[in-house]
């Protein structure tokens, strides 16, 4: 029974349906037992039409009125609150950077500050040195030429006693190549 | 099909009644409101559809495994097709395309998964989406809806889709013709190419399923028939490759069908826009 190919003339009376696939298409509406695809068997086409449009009409009812809010809905507002987050998290950083910057720029105030407070003191303290090693040359000055005047002194003071020395010394010469005694016109010309 | 042994590849696609409805008629079109395997096929994925989403949707800001799942499902409506193929404009189509999808999807994926009921004889499998009604309803609405959503958006201009500009105006009318014909060839194409996968898929696999069955009952017959074995362990090994191929083929025509929609509304929405 099951060893036949498939196509059962029999079996297929027998059951009153259409079946054979090869000589289909032209099948007359609204028979039966027409021959060719079951699908082209028009009787059935408007119940099952009916009856299909109105399922199709629930579904997209249910889908318009309980899908798209729950899945659609859902993922737009988580999208918006991603996008929320994010900006709120760009905001938060953006007011960071700027406290960050007001630091910074705080920072750099008061090296400032320090900075021309260090070199005001250094300005200051090389002004005490400079006037102190002022007072001291000044004091040193005076010191050496205290010295230089009492050397100077000490040297005229030699001086004269040298041309006394040497008048002496000439005057004896004189008196020994000569035998006399130089008067002090001669003398005094001499020196000069 | 278990109390009928013949082999008839056409008989899972025939349309039986399950419990008598009203018959009535409407403009001399008889309208059989029985429940019938398809009706009650159709049924059943609305059910197992809502329920699924009633269980998985919970709008949790932080997603537990099923609101991912479900999520998944609608981005690749709402992300990979509407918002890249139409982009933001798209936002009020999502409903009625994601309805179209998983519709398509649970019929199609009923069809092969719920096949295992076989095993147990029972006859689960109605695919809906191999019923030609059914995949023409889908594409006539789907077409016929964004046509008149052109022409309430557009105007009277929306018929200038048809008109391909510098040919002329007589090669510009037998344009009109060419592309008025192309255009409304869609709907039928969009419900061919369902129905087509649907019904091609199921019949290669009904028909190996019946060479195991015949060959094993040949090969029990002893003797030199026991060969007979080998083709019908061939055969069932094709019945398990295929039917992971169908799985793929219901969640690719499903995809297929909605890309489209979403292709033909783009040209609505962003009318006059890269054409």
């Amino acid at each position: 029974m099951a060893m036949q190919e498939h196509q059962d003339p029999a079996a297929d009376a027998a059951h009153g349906a259409p079946a054979g696939a090869a000589e289909a298409h032209g099948a007359a509406a609204g028979h039966e037992s027409s021959g060719g695809l079951p699908q082209f068997d028009f009787a059935q086409w408007p119940g099952q039409i009916a009856w299909f449009l109105v399922i199709f009409f629930v579904i997209l009812a249910f889908v318009r009125f309980f899908v798209t809010p729950k899945l659609g809905g859902t993922i737009e507002a988580r999208d918006g609150r991603i996008e929320g987050d994010i900006a709120e998290a760009r905001r938060m950083k953006e007011a960071a950077d700027a406290e960050a910057a007001d630091a910074a720029a705080e920072i750099a105030a008061a090296r400032g500050r320090a900075q021309k407070v260090a070199a005001d003191a250094r300005a200051k303290a090389q002004g005490e040195i400079a006037a102190a090693l002022a007072e001291e040359e000044a004091k040193l000055a005076g010191v050496a030429a205290e010295a230089e005047a009492r050397i100077g002194k000490a040297r005229d003071a030699a001086m004269t006693n040298v041309q006394a020395i040497g008048a002496e010394a000439a005057e004896a010469i004189v008196e020994k190549l000569t035998g006399r005694k130089a008067t002090a016109a001669e003398l005094a010309a001499v020196r000069s | 099909m278990a109390e009928q042994p013949a082999i008839d590849p056409m008989h899972q696609f025939l349309v039986q009644k399950i419990w008598q409805g009203p018959v009535f008629e409407i403009g001399g079109i008889t309208f059989d409101m029985s429940i019938t395997n398809s009706v009650a096929s159709m049924i059943g994925g609305a059910v197992i559809l809502m329920a699924f989403f009633a269980l998985t949707a919970r709008g949790q800001i932080v997603p537990n495994r099923g609101q991912a799942f479900a999520e998944a499902i609608y981005g690749i409506v709402d992300k990979l097709l509407v918002q890249t193929i139409i982009g933001p404009a798209g936002k009020p189509y999502v409903p009625y395309l994601f309805g179209l999808f998983v519709t398509i999807l649970v019929l199609n994926l009923m069809g092969v998964l719920l096949a295992i009921g076989n095993l147990g004889g029972l006859t689960l499998t109605f695919t809906v989406t191999s019923q030609l009604a059914i995949t023409a309803t889908l594409a006539v609405l789907t077409f016929f809806s964004v046509f008149i959503l052109g022409f309430i958006k557009q105007g009277p201009k929306f018929l200038s889709i048809f008109w391909v500009p510098g040919m002329g105006v007589l090669g510009g009318i037998a344009m009109v013709l060419i592309e008025m014909i192309s255009y409304f060839v869609r709907p039928m194409t969009l419900a061919m190419r369902l129905f087509g996968n649907m019904l091609g898929g199921h019949v290669v696999l009904s028909l190996f399923g019946s060479f195991v069955v015949a060959l094993g009952i040949l090969g029990l017959s002893g003797g030199l028939s026991s060969l007979a074995f080998l083709p019908a362990a061939l055969s069932f090994v094709m019945i398990v490759g295929l039917t992971g191929l169908e799985l793929v083929v219901a969640i690719l025509q499903a995809f297929v069908f909605v890309a489209l929609a979403t292709v033909y509304l783009n040209e609505v929405v962003n009318f006059g826009h890269g054409h």
